[in-house]
């Protein structure tokens, strides 16, 4: 059967091209690493590859992936995985790490990775542009984006639902009418979601107490906690629930893609951001080039990559292009967020979460 | 394909013994004790050593103490709970669906058979996500049909909708069994009955159904094992409803709490396991079926409208819905968003085949046709050994060669990653490197292939055992005694013989490779995606278009998989010396 011989042959050709990419790997030769890591100036062209942990939409990263790799001739390869998700993978590999940058999510969740030892310190010589709000001055993250916390909601359901306008404050969640109308994702897997129960923390001043039972009552109006951060926004687009608790970008994202019955609306006690950071892996394969994957991230040929994918993360360079479909960061009321704290405290909060929260029965 | 799975009638006068060359001395019991030892090795590292490993995790201190909280925690006894109830209801009614469409194609009379059966046999050959995508698109809170037909809003997250999808995706296992049992059924035993004056109301519930029901009980309890060890829809429709498998997920995915996810795996793996013995040690024995023969005559198809019109209309109803399924999965493939904004696209099979989609698929499918002939030959070879070679052992090596099968996927798939992320040491001594993995040889590819060998295995060794149970040993004995080892008999006189079985356990061997998901979430590499889990990623991030056409092109890949490999088996070179 030639046809089928040819396919075979077709098909083995793949085989072939890794295994000599996985010997690449290999015999790549390790490059001196100088404690005082920054490569000023340096050239981001390199060869061998560079393999990324990505948390934001998948389009972004194939985007973000082909920019890179036509920049700097390193092979990039990457996997989408919620943040979460990622940082139990990084955990999952620790003796041995199979990937070389955390790419994305907000900030907490690389603070909750380099306590538990695994991401490697970096000050890039291109963070000294961005703001300093937006970076750790150790380096254990740096800031490529930001995006805010709001509520995606689907128009039409909410009129069969009962309720009048978008909801426009946490309180307003909690409405009986809004009953298995809500949509969040995990904390544990998801940043978004656990954006959204530190910013409780903050809102309650602290206190656990107060904040487990907000999200109690929250979880009466739950349908479904989903594994990535952006689904609830395509199931109130859908209409499988009137209200998706999602990052607004998100929101703007899928209006574009044709749900133009959603509306996106922010909570007026105060909303919580996310600063979207990057961060070297402890121990990657390949140390070199996720440096490099670092310091091209940090300049505007990479953040405005995403407008031209749908993703309207504010960039955190200043001179990175601003477009119209972005937040504007001083119509919306902020919580203070301490993402040092939040990351601090995110293993301890979602376990509780998972224990109590999700798995508690509805009335 | 299915024609295949029940072997032909052998004939064993009629076949013709290769020529083998006489000869002499020990070396055919040298032969079979390298093939026995090869199988136990094989066996033990790609089912016994994960199984091993959890166990070990799941009775550490921080496992043990989730396993024997699970009847005093309120909420892991809502889950244990949740996932009996599951799969108590999926068992009995997927059996229920799947006698009324077997019956429907053994004994009634109506016209387009051929198509009813290809129908049944669909949700085989698709991925796990196909029809809960469908389900939520057409019967969702705003499904098409549910909302815009009838105005209803109706919650399928939850049981409702896991039962509605289960039962859907799992009645084709009864279906087949079911089917099997019927056709060979005596129908002289009905002439008799109706001899005697009973009308074919009374033959089916005093004659058929009894008759029926050892297969029926193996139906329930195999369904009630599919329907438990589940991940892909509970993770999907679930909603509030926490099952074992998806707990263990979330608890290894979200947290890399090992200990955890062993724990849950350990408490999902006793039931599987027992009423997976129980189906195949106790129900199977009970077959009456089986000492009836072979079937004298043709029955009498039934034309009696007082059973054929609501079987029929059954039959019809659930064909119609695994139409209306699968249509959907092709339609909404080529529109922006099904139900919401119906325009014609083709960017998600853009996105499928020109983005990340290409890589997983080439990668998908190599793996599987890597695996698919070692699952094959090395169930057929456990096949031959069981039921020709081995005396006192052949129950265990049966019973080791169907863990593949009884254990839940999730269970495996944690498994391979405890025990196959690092190198595997044992006595101070490496033995082999890391195959799970980014870190690992081959890009963790390596484990993917065993998964996909252990997951597919059981079939084709089942098929492979009942084929030579019909077979006279005579041969194997003739050719033995003409001076053959064990390897020249097994492999020029029984494999050539239970071609059909091979047959069937290939095409299920790809398929059940290629559709796999829950063993591979836990150990999908950046370097070697697989479709299934790219699906799961698509589908959570709720782009039901890009999942839509990924589930297409896997399906297209498996079908022409078997198109294939079925014309092979039809050309003179390989079709040898039977054919039916």
């Amino acid at each position: 059967m030639p046809r089928t011989r040819t396919s075979a042959l077709l098909l083995t050709l793949p085989l072939g091209v890794t295994a000599l990419l996985a010997g690449c790997a290999v015999e790549e030769t390790p490059t001196t690493t100088s404690s005082s890591s920054s490569s000023a100036g340096g050239s981001i062209k390199g060869t061998g590859e560079v393999v990324v942990a990505c948390t934001p939409q998948e389009e972004q990263c194939q985007a973000m992936a082909a920019a890179f790799t036509k920049a700097s001739g390193i092979k990039t390869s990457f996997v989408r995985m919620s943040s979460g998700e990622g940082v139990a993978r990084l955990d999952a590999a620790k003796s041995k790490p199979e990937f070389d940058v955390l790419y994305g999510g907000p900030s907490d969740g690389h603070v909750a990775a380099f306590n538990s030892g695994l991401i490697e310190p970096y000050v890039s010589a291109n963070a000294a542009a961005i703001p300093d709000k937006y970076k750790d001055k150790d380096g254990k993250w740096t800031g490529t984006y930001v995006g805010v916390l709001g509520f995606c909601s689907n128009k039409d359901q909410l009129t069969k639902a009962g309720v009048s306008a978008a909801p426009s404050s946490w309180a307003e969640l909690l409405d009986p009418k809004l009953k298995k109308q809500v949509a969040i994702a995990h904390p544990s897997t998801s940043g978004t979601s656990y954006t959204a129960v530190w910013t409780q923390m903050v809102l309650n001043g602290m206190d656990e107490a107060k904040t487990f039972d907000y999200l109690g009552k929250l979880h009466q109006n739950v349908l479904q906690y989903s594994k990535s951060g952006s689904a609830p926004g395509q199931m109130a687009g859908r209409g499988e629930v009137a209200v998706g608790v999602i990052f607004s970008h998100d929101c703007v994202k899928y209006q574009k893609e044709g749900f133009d019955m959603l509306e996106s609306t922010f909570p007026s006690e105060g909303s919580g951001y996310e600063i979207g950071a990057v961060s070297v892996v402890k121990g990657g394969p390949n140390a070199e080039n996720a440096k490099k994957f670092i310091d091209w991230t940090l300049t505007p040929d990479h953040q405005d990559i995403g407008p031209t994918v749908g993703s309207f993360q504010i960039p955190t360079h200043p001179e990175a292009k601003i477009t119209e479909d972005m937040v504007k960061l001083d119509e919306v009321k902020l919580v203070e967020y301490d993402s040092l704290a939040a990351g601090e405290k995110k293993k301890e909060l979602t376990a509780k979460f998972d224990a109590e929260v999700a798995p508690a029965p509805k009335e | 394909m299915t024609a295949t799975l029940l072997p032909a009638a052998a004939d064993p006068v009629g076949t013709s013994s290769p020529s083998s060359r006489p000869r002499r001395g020990s070396g055919r019991d040298i032969s079979l004790l390298v093939m026995v030892v090869v199988v136990a090795l094989l066996l033990s590292v790609i089912v016994g050593l994960p199984l091993v490993r959890i166990l070990t995790v799941a009775f550490s201190a921080e496992g043990w103490s989730i396993v024997s909280s699970m009847l005093s925690n309120p909420v892991n006894r809502g889950i244990l709970w949740n996932t009996v109830q599951l799969g108590v209801i999926v068992s009995l009614l997927g059996t229920a669906v799947g006698f009324v469409m077997a019956y429907a194609q053994v004994r009634l009379k109506f016209r387009g058979k051929r198509i009813l059966h290809l129908i049944s046999l669909m949700p085989i050959v698709s991925p796990p996500f196909a029809v809960a995508t469908a389900a939520i698109t057409l019967f969702g809170r705003n499904g098409m049909i549910s909302n815009g037909v009838f105005g209803q809003q109706i919650d399928i997250y939850g049981l409702k909708g896991l039962t509605f999808v289960l039962t859907l995706s799992f009645f084709p296992v009864a279906y087949m069994n079911l089917k099997g049992m019927l056709e060979s059924l005596d129908p002289s035993l009905d002439e008799a009955a109706a001899n005697l004056g009973a009308n074919k109301l009374k033959i089916f519930t005093s004659v058929t159904l009894p008759m029926l029901i050892p297969g029926i009980a193996g139906s329930v309890l195999l369904l009630f094992v599919e329907s438990i060890a589940d991940l892909a829809n509970p993770l999907v429709l679930g909603g509030d409803y926490t099952v074992l498998a998806s707990r263990a997920y979330l608890a290894v995915v979200g947290e890399y709490n090992v200990a955890g996810g062993a724990a849950y795996s350990l408490v999902l793996l006793l039931p599987a396991l027992s009423v997976f013995l129980i189906q195949r040690y106790w129900v199977s024995r009970k077959n009456v079926v089986s000492v009836t023969g072979k079937p004298a005559g043709s029955p009498e198809l039934i034309t009696a409208p007082a059973l054929r019109i609501p079987m029929l209309v059954m039959a019809v109803a659930v064909a119609s819905l695994v139409i209306l399924m699968y249509a959907t999965v092709v339609f909404g493939g080529f529109v922006k968003i099904f139900g919401v904004n119906n325009d014609f696209t083709l960017d998600h099979y853009r996105f499928v085949l020109a983005g990340i989609g290409s890589d997983a698929m080439f990668t998908t499918t190599l793996l599987a046709l890597i695996a698919t002939p070692i699952a094959g030959l090395l169930g057929m070879l456990i096949a031959w050994l069981v039921v020709r070679k081995l005396k006192r052992t052949s129950g265990l090596m049966d019973f080791v060669g169907m863990l593949g099968l009884a254990v839940p996927g999730t269970v495996i798939g944690i498994g391979y990653a405890i025990a196959f992320n690092t190198p595997t040491v044992f006595a101070g001594r490496q033995w082999f490197p890391a195959v799970a993995g980014g870190s690992a040889i081959l890009g963790g590819a390596m484990a993917i292939v065993m998964v996909f060998v252990a997951r597919s295995l059981p079939t084709g060794q089942r098929a492979g055992i009942s084929a030579l149970q019909q077979i006279n040993p005579a041969i194997d004995e003739a050719a033995t005694s003409l001076g053959a080892s064990s390897l020249t008999t097994f492999r020029t006189v029984t494999l050539p013989l239970i071609r059909p079985a091979l047959l069937a356990g290939l095409t299920y061997a790809f398929a059940r490779s290629m559709t796999t998901l829950s063993p591979i979430v836990f150990i999908t590499t950046p370097q070697t995606k697989i479709m299934t889990s790219q699906i799961l990623a698509e589908v959570d991030s709720g782009r039901f278009g890009n999942a839509f056409a990924y589930c297409a092109i896997l399906i297209v890949i498996v079908l022409s998989f078997i198109g294939l490999l079925n014309l092979a088996m039809l050309h003179p070179s390989i079709r040898g010396i039977q054919r039916r």
